[in-house]
């Protein structure tokens, strides 16, 4: 290899100076996210397909300039990402070379940006240090509206009462207007209640063959294609349950569409969406889409106790601290002790969690325990020196596994030591507190619930759902919603919890 | 107008200094294989082994800790024969296991809430033991609140650097600190300045390093040294001196402005020992490991070797101590991963390197979501710059060929360029104030391996590149690597 003499450098670092290799740029700092291909790599998102990097440059020169933070759709599929602002490592010529070639390259059809551009956005936002939420960038540079397949769509609102769908020829319309973005909504009505609206236009088939349609409304409606009623929606409901899919064989062109709704009070609801013959994904022509995922949707990855083992998961779970330690057990019951607060803080049954969420992604936010009717029991220390105390005393120490995997839990607080064993039954859960030391310690055992003694005093009833069995009654106390147990030194107490 | 003029001063200095060209070309897997043998090792069956961390345990044993919170021992990760190796889960349910060692019978985890001591106290195959040594950090949800974990150093401490939450803020106790944990679970407040590390090791002498990432206060990714009770640069979790007994209050520097000056103003910064110039050959550096193989992992004597997880590859840094500070260079080493690189380890008794690496939430490259593999010195030693020093005058480059005469001793074989990066709040920084020193001359030791480079126009504070694409060995071969980034952070006396 020959070595360039100096004074060529200097040429060549003047040519580059004025033209900015963005093939450069984006091979050196996007294409590990990106791809080499713009279609994404490992999971995260692509630029070809995507909306983002088209139209007026001033979104995605945000993006570049601030980066882009938490959940955002791109090419019809939700991510949960945390792209890194490079306004401060790129100039204004590097980001205007850097999104031209993605332009150019990966969008197509996109004009070049301009230095000019960068530099006005960057004055723009200099006051900015925060990272872009999609919502913000959309509100202030929307997506221009997809064209749909209806054409000359007009609408008509018609204002009354009605339970069934009237004679729209006997009636007269209180208000006209073209909807030239080929999508209906309820909105286009101006009102809340007591109307109905009829939209006419054409639907575009583009090519023969069977289209099936996919119908829901908040009230009801009918939809006509080909002057043919399809698919109707009777009486005062909700969607959900009484949504309807009809199929009908269309001809390539323009095919009559009527779409009638009336809407009584309450939600006001429409969710129309076709495929063709040859489409997998479903286009939506009203401003509702259903079956889309709202926010960041995960695979279920299932966490169960398996072969009679109990099952661990140590995570952000909702309802209690980040601390938060979950152990399944084989006979269906479930407990989320809080290593913060020193105590179990959520009970649930049926399934134990599911690893979908923090497996499948960087792990943002808490999850929810995957079984039913969770109860929270506390959210404030566990441990108290007192029961009119409320300061944390203590230090989580960790857990012990039996056999089986079931933990015995550790809280030492001064001089005492605190273990906390559960141990599954057919039906319930065995819980023994032994304290060894020199002081007396309370145990919080619920303050969110009221507790209701039944049976004489042997057991209390915890929200109404939760059966705690104490082997010796005399040491719970139950004060407002707050149930403590007061162990003394060389003390071992039984708990039963049983779900109702 | 001051501002005025200075901007367009930049704009000429721009054009007029020029980088020396990018002479790395593309990977070479063949040519790597020659010197380095790499080998993925087969994970559990069916199991999502994102390999986070790595343990070496006594007889040839080896423990991964992945993502989803699981310990799994392999038997036979060693062997010619890999698909004999067995597995068995030692443990599970921990938080992102970041860090992780072996001592006395028990496996330690640094994950994110706590130091957990594991282990297998009835001898039934797996930890039915976790005991909490340490949890005096605090988290509050944000995924971002990583925890890495050394292992243990001379006293028994374990060295956990605290990334600030989102990477960003200091919204929970002890965020952007590091940490040292004794054997007694006390927590001592140790370094302030942190931002986001990637993984943490010691290297011969047993002081403490870890990996930075590029961001906040952070021009570049680096990789520093943890003087204890010294500042790391990123000011943001200053505020927790306060929660310390008699911790003084960290620096508060400049934004806008350079670490050489910002450092001068305040003893106890201690500046990054190698920056690692970004997208060139840090985009995210990870686990570290220092070379104390005595020659079994090349003629590598305490050289670190970095993680780096976008570009699934090795790094490899040379270091020296000047006027009290570390410094060095870095150098591309191994790459081909097959996915974005975060532990690496090891095993000094026969220069194993184990590695371990995933690819969720944060892009790299490499043909698997997950990895984990195994690296050895085939004993055929590559041409190389062995390592860069510093001199009054210049650097001298020591070679790991005896180089040829001709070709070494002409200055047009080597080319220069130096620059260093904006320290400031915002979020990375640009190449600036670059510089083209000269090579004056360049002699040739009589045993051939060094060459004493005298430069006109050294800067101190910066970021020297060495491009010494000329020399040859003896035999005519070029460099494996042929260039080198030397952080200036002090220019020696003698």
């Amino acid at each position: 290899m020959r070595l360039p003499t100096l004074s060529g450098l200097i040429l060549s670092a003047a040519c580059l100076a004025a033209a900015e290799d963005g093939a450069q740029i984006y091979n050196t700092l996007c294409i590990a996210c990106h791809g080499p291909d713009g279609k994404g790599a490992n999971g995260l998102p692509p630029l070809v397909g995507s909306e983002w990097p088209k139209g007026q440059p001033e979104r995605a020169i945000k993006i570049v300039i601030n980066g882009l933070t938490g959940p955002v759709e791109v090419a019809g599929k939700a991510y949960n990402i945390e792209m890194p602002p490079q306004g401060a490592v790129l100039n204004d010529e590097k980001i205007a070379a850097a999104l031209t070639y993605v332009r150019k390259t990966f969008v197509r059809g996109e004009s070049a940006v301009t230095v000019d551009q960068v530099k006005a956005v960057r004055a723009a936002v200099a006051d900015r240090t925060k990272p872009w939420t999609a919502d913000e960038l959309l509100k202030a540079h929307p997506f221009p509206p997809a064209k749909t397949a209806l054409k000359n769509l007009v609408g008509s609102v018609y204002k009354g009462e009605w339970t069934v769908m009237p004679d729209f020829a006997t009636l007269k319309p209180a208000q006209i207007e073209d909807e030239n973005a080929g999508i209906v909504s309820p909105n286009q009505s101006g009102l809340k209640k007591n109307y109905a609206m009829v939209w006419e236009g054409q639907f575009h088939a583009p090519v023969d063959g069977k289209y099936t349609f996919t119908f829901d409304c908040d009230d009801f409606g009918a939809l006509y294609l080909g002057g043919k009623k399809i698919a109707e929606i009777k009486g005062i409901g909700p969607i959900g349950s009484r949504a309807k899919q009809a199929t009908v064989e269309l001809k390539q062109g323009d095919n009559a569409f009527r779409l009638e709704y009336v809407q009584a009070a309450g939600e006001q609801v429409i969710v129309l969406g076709w495929k063709g013959p040859k489409d997998r994904d479903v286009k939506w022509l009203s401003d509702t889409k259903s079956g889309k995922a709202a926010g960041p949707k995960w695979p279920s990855i299932a966490i169960q106790p398996h072969d009679g083992y109990t099952a661990v998961y140590r995570n952000f779970i909702q309802g209690t601290t980040p601390r938060g330690i979950g152990f399944g057990f084989p006979n269906g019951m479930n407990l989320a002790f809080s290593a913060d607060n020193l105590a179990v803080e959520l009970m649930w049954s049926g399934r134990f969690m599911d690893g979908g969420h923090h497996w499948t992604d960087r792990g943002q936010g808490f999850e929810p325990p995957a079984g039913e009717g969770v109860i929270k029991l506390s959210g404030t220390s566990g441990i108290l020196s007192s029961v009119e105390a409320t300061d944390l005393i203590g230090k989580y120490r960790g857990y012990e596994l039996d056999r089986q995997g079931n933990p015995t839990f550790k809280v030492v607080a001064g001089g005492d030591t605190l273990t906390d064993a559960w141990l599954p039954g057919e039906h319930n859960l065995s819980r023994t507190l032994t304290l060894q030391g020199d002081k007396p310690l309370v145990v919080l055992l619920e303050r969110n619930l009221e507790a209701v003694a039944k049976e004489d005093g042997k057991v209390l009833e915890i929200g109404g759902r939760l059966l705690l069995t104490p082997s010796l009654p005399q040491a719970l106390k139950v004060q407002g919603t707050a149930v403590y147990l007061t162990l003394n030194p060389g003390e071992s107490i039984t708990l039963g919890y049983s779900f109702r | 107008m001051k501002k005025f003029l200075s901007g367009f001063l930049g704009a000429v200095l721009t054009v007029s200094v020029s980088a020396a060209p990018s002479v790395k070309g593309p990977f070479d897997p063949v040519l790597q294989d020659k010197y380095y043998e790499r080998v993925q090792i087969p994970t559990p069956a069916g199991e999502v082994c994102e390999v986070v961390s790595i343990a070496l345990l006594p007889d040839k044993k080896v423990a991964i800790g992945t993502r989803r919170g699981d310990v799994w021992v392999a038997e036979g990760a060693y062997e010619n024969d890999l698909s004999k190796i067995k597995w068995t889960k030692f443990a599970t349910g921990l938080h992102e296991p970041l860090g992780m060692f072996w001592k006395d019978g028990s496996i330690y985890a640094t994950h994110r809430p706590e130091l957990t001591r594991m282990t297998d106290r009835h001898g039934v195959g797996h930890a039915d033991s976790y005991e909490s040594i340490c949890s005096d950090w605090g988290i509050n949800g944000d995924y971002h609140e990583f925890a890495w974990g050394s292992e243990p150093d001379r006293e028994g401490n374990v060295w956990v650097v605290l990334c600030l939450s989102g990477s960003f803020y200091a919204n929970s106790d002890w965020r952007g600190w590091c940490v040292r944990v004794t054997p007694e679970g006390k927590m001592i407040p140790t370094c302030p300045g942190i931002r986001s590390p990637g993984g943490i090791g010691a290297n011969e002498k047993g002081d403490m390093f870890y990996t930075d990432n590029q961001g906040v206060w952070n021009g570049a990714s680096s990789i520093k040294w943890l003087r204890p009770g010294s500042f790391q640069g990123n000011p943001t979790g200053n505020k927790f001196y306060k929660l310390a007994k008699d911790f003084p209050a960290p620096p508060e520097p400049q934004s806008g402005s350079r670490i050489l000056k910002e450092r001068l103003k305040f003893p106890d910064f201690v500046p990054p020992a190698v920056i690692l110039p970004h997208g060139t050959v840090g985009n995210s550096p990870s686990g570290i490991a220092c070379d104390m193989s005595k020659g079994k992992w090349g003629p590598w004597a305490n050289q670190m070797f970095l993680g780096e997880q976008t570009a699934s590859q090795v790094q490899r840094v040379s270091l020296e101590f000047v006027n009290g500070l570390y410094q060095g260079a870095c150098f591309h080493f191994l790459e081909g991963f097959e996915a974005g690189l975060v532990p690496v380890r090891m095993d000094q008794t026969d220069g194993t390197l184990f590695v371990g690496g995933t690819n969720r939430g944060w892009g790299s490259r490499g043909h698997y979501p997950f990895t984990f593999e195994r690296v050895r010195w085939r004993g055929k030693v590559p041409f190389e710059m062995h390592d860069i020093s510093a001199r009054p005058d210049g650097f001298e480059l020591t070679f790991t060929h005896p180089v040829d005469a001709k070709t070494a001793g002409n200055v047009a074989s080597y080319d220069m360029d130096a620059f260093t990066y904006i320290y400031q709040s915002a979020y990375g920084s640009p190449e600036v104030d670059q510089a083209k020193p000269i090579v004056k001359s360049a002699t040739v030791a009589e045993d051939g391996l060094h060459v004493r480079l005298v430069v006109e126009g050294l800067i101190r504070g910066h970021i020297h590149h060495i491009a010494a694409v000329g020399v040859r060995d003896r035999a005519g071969e070029s460099l494996w690597h042929n260039e080198g980034w030397y952080t200036l952070n002090e220019i020696p006396s003698k």
